[in-house]
């Protein structure tokens, strides 16, 4: 075969396998006698062999990060819809000869509304407390129950703490956090530093101690938050009590 | 909370691995590719109602090059540098804090030896040779799946990997390493 560079293209035709039998039948036998383009062809599959060096699965705990940033965006999307007056479309809609009919639909939809708080309070006596949690102090609580206890904990009183995976960074109700994950004393922390002092959820313990300080507990997570220059907010599935003593372990800001 | 993005996640968390190949080699000088992984899935729910669902791989592949190409444009800093990873990093195993599943130290030192110099090396092919065979070689892409990322002809893109991968494979050796058995 003549013109070697010309048929270049035509060999990584023959390579990707994209030519018919024939054509293949032809190259198949062209390499056989045609050293250059047999040297053509060892070259690409060594080239591909040593890309596929570079390889390297995603590291762990980046899928979980990933989803968290992407649930924070859905909490910010449903939160963020613009919000209506109350009443402004039914007023639209409203026609004399239907205000009769809107009213009675308005009665029962209050009836049902009440039925329902009072199932939601004598259900869940933490619910309406849980939603009033700050957006940011919500997030940084599901990251730290997200983050995977450690496979074998080493409950090592003296052990200095040691830092797991990367720093996250999210933005939740309009305040920016950075996250970092710690292992102490067979526990993995997670210490969220921002800018902007993270509120007080409701049910939480302003420290005895005076100042900024606050603890709380948000399902399996205790919550300690020390608010100055900047705030930084430790989250740990530990009893609240141990709480403040791990976190004056911690490299905080 | 509404389960769109549920949806989202079980449509695109199984191609993680293969954004982040992408990301990795392109991301700019100071850019993380675990950053640019999670902007590429942040910008990607934004555009998913709106997604036709043709190719969700390809589709993460293009947005993670375009985010990369924004955040390259924003830092001024050109894309698509074989970032100059630690050792450690480089190295095409996983890692385990128990011990279990880490090799033999000579295998780490020699494989983490050999993907150093192949980064190097691939830095030294022109750029459009170098996308794409990290899109097909190093992502798993296949060829039809690169041209619709670049916006290029299928052919333009078996082209364009071939002579990269022969030029690869002779800076390899001009450096002394070899790759593939005959």
């Amino acid at each position: 075969m003549d013109g070697h560079d010309r048929d270049h293209r035509l060999l990584a035709g023959f390579l990707a396998g994209d030519l018919d039998p024939a054509a293949a039948r032809r190259w198949d036998e062209h390499l056989l006698a045609c050293e250059q383009c047999w040297r053509t062809v060892r070259e690409d599959r060594s080239g591909r062999q040593a890309a596929q060096v570079l390889r390297q699965p995603a590291p762990p705990g980046l899928a979980d990060r990933v989803a968290f940033a992407v649930e924070i965006a859905a909490a910010g999307r449903s939160a963020g819809r613009p919000w209506r007056r109350p009443g402004a479309r039914s007023r639209r809609l409203v026609r004399p000869g239907n205000r009769l009919g809107w009213q009675r639909i308005a009665g029962a939809g209050v009836l049902v509304a009440g039925l329902a708080v009072t199932l939601a309070v004598l259900l869940f006596p933490g619910g309406p407390q849980t939603r009033s949690v700050p957006a940011a102090v919500a997030a940084v609580a599901r990251y730290a129950q997200a983050v995977p206890s450690p496979a074998h904990p080493h409950p090592d009183g003296q052990a200095a703490p040691v830092e797991v995976g990367r720093p996250v960074t999210v933005t939740a109700g309009g305040q920016q956090i950075v996250m970092r994950t710690w292992r102490l004393a067979g526990v993995q922390a997670v210490v969220a530093v921002s800018g902007q002092p993270f509120r007080m959820p409701p049910g939480a313990t302003r420290d005895s101690g005076g100042g900024m300080a606050w603890s709380a507990r948000l399902g399996r997570v205790s919550l300690y938050c020390l608010n100055g220059r900047t705030s930084e907010l430790v989250a740990a599935p530990v009893p609240i009590a141990e709480l403040e003593a791990l976190a004056a372990r911690l490299p905080l800001a | 909370m509404s389960g769109d993005h549920r949806a989202f996640l079980d449509a695109t968390l199984p191609y993680l691995d293969v954004v982040y190949q992408v990301a990795r080699h392109a991301a700019g000088d100071g850019q993380e590719p675990e950053d640019l992984v999670q902007e590429t899935y942040l910008r990607a729910y934004a555009a998913f109602g709106s997604y036709r669902g043709e190719n969700t791989r390809a589709w993460l592949a293009t947005i993670c090059m375009n985010v990369a190409r924004s955040e390259a444009r924003r830092r001024r800093r050109r894309p698509w540098e074989v970032p100059a990873r630690s050792l450690l990093d480089a190295l095409p195993v996983a890692r385990a804090d128990d011990g279990e599943g880490v090799p033999d130290v000579a295998d780490v030192v020699i494989a983490g030896l050999d993907a150093q110099a192949v980064s190097r090396c691939l830095a030294l092919l022109p750029k459009p040779q170098r996308v794409c065979i990290v899109l097909m070689d190093v992502a798993g892409y296949t060829a039809r799946e690169t041209a619709q990322v670049l916006g290029c002809p299928r052919g333009t893109v078996l082209a364009r990997v071939h002579r990269g991968r022969r030029r690869l494979a002779r800076l390899l050796a001009e450096a002394g390493v070899s790759h593939g058995r005959p």
